[in-house]
């Protein structure tokens, strides 16, 4: 049986010992980190740590060095979101740092996406996420960000306070068939529909499905302004997203 | 550069959608009772105005959060 001395990794170590409390928990990490080659753990740690420019170097140093793919994304970057998941949860961190981890996770993952590419893997569809003109609240739109990620898109994150041009542009030049726009006060959501009646003027309308989010927005107003589709939270984000990605193919099928 | 199975990069997909779908939960539930802009230091990591930051930087250049959520603390928020 594993036991804690047999993680080489000190910050990894430590994290478990301060951090995991539950015995299954911390016997399964431990179980599961024991076995981890010394650089996993390293960028493990650095994951944990939210360090994404460590992240990025580590994982970018262990694959040209040859390690398998899978393998930086089981030990390394996974296992590490194990414990960032259970920090969480046990109010260790909050979401600011949980979105600095998942930052790291994708600092890592970009270097394993041109093996993807060279494998014939595709992420399921480009979308181009952004907090409306004059907005600069931004959790809500990270978090969805954080879930498309996840489940296999390739997101092109705007940022805060995205001017109807600026949405035009990125999907126009990545060509995404998806877009989604966030605003959380009453008054920047009417820049949605604006953004909106932008695609509508170009004639680019019908080129991208549409979806909006955020507190005050309802399916009623995403409806009245012509949206695509509504999603309360980042749960709905992602399973609206597969959605509209998969009538789109039916429609062009 | 070896390949990767796509069989076996969907589970580790599923794996972490599963992971983040967890997170995204509990960032539901804590936005009740905590501003999620707020870290564990207790500084405001938000990009706008807000009635409950501090008037001086921390060492990391954010200011302090002063709210104490137990008032509603979306109306501190200031528009941009």
């Amino acid at each position: 049986m594993a036991t804690i001395s047999d993680i080489s990794n000190e910050f990894v170590r430590n994290e478990i010992e301060e951090y995991i409390e539950q015995p299954d928990e911390r016997g399964q990490l431990i179980t599961t980190f024991a076995k981890v080659r010394p650089e996993m753990q390293e960028i493990a740690a650095a994951l944990i740590d939210g360090a994404h420019h460590t992240v990025d170097e580590l994982t970018q140093k262990v694959l040209e060095a040859g390690a398998e793919a899978l393998e930086v994304m089981d030990d390394g970057l996974i296992a590490a979101m194990r414990i960032v998941g259970i920090k969480f949860r046990e109010n260790f961190i909050y979401v600011p740092e949980v979105l600095g981890c998942a930052r790291a996770m994708k600092a890592g993952m970009k270097h394993i996406q041109p093996i993807l590419s060279a494998s014939g893997i595709k992420p399921i569809a480009k979308v181009v996420m952004g907090t409306v003109k004059g907005d600069l609240h931004d959790i809500g739109k990270n978090l969805c960000i954080m879930m498309l990620h996840g489940a296999g898109f390739e997101v092109i994150d705007l940022g805060v306070d995205t001017k109807p041009d600026e949405f035009l542009a990125a999907v126009e030049e990545n060509e995404a068939p998806l877009m989604g726009m966030s605003a959380l006060l009453t008054t920047t959501m009417p820049n949605m529909a604006v953004t909106i009646e932008t695609f509508i003027d170009e004639d680019l309308r019908d080129d991208v499905r549409i979806m909006v989010g955020g507190a005050p927005v309802t399916q009623e107003f995403a409806d009245e302004m012509g949206a695509d589709g509504y999603g309360k939270d980042a749960m709905e984000c992602v399973a609206l997203a597969k959605r509209l990605i998969a009538e789109g193919v039916e429609a062009s099928g | 550069m070896s390949k990767i199975d796509e069989q076996e990069y969907r589970k580790r997909l599923e794996q972490i959608s599963d992971l983040f779908s967890r997170m995204i939960q509990r960032a539901d539930e804590l936005a009740a009772e905590r501003c999620p802009y707020k870290n564990r230091l207790d500084q405001c990591t938000a990009k706008f105005g807000c009635r409950n930051q501090g008037k001086l930087p921390t060492k990391g250049g954010l200011l302090m959060c002063n709210g104490d959520d137990k008032l509603e603390y979306r109306s501190a928020w200031e528009s941009a």
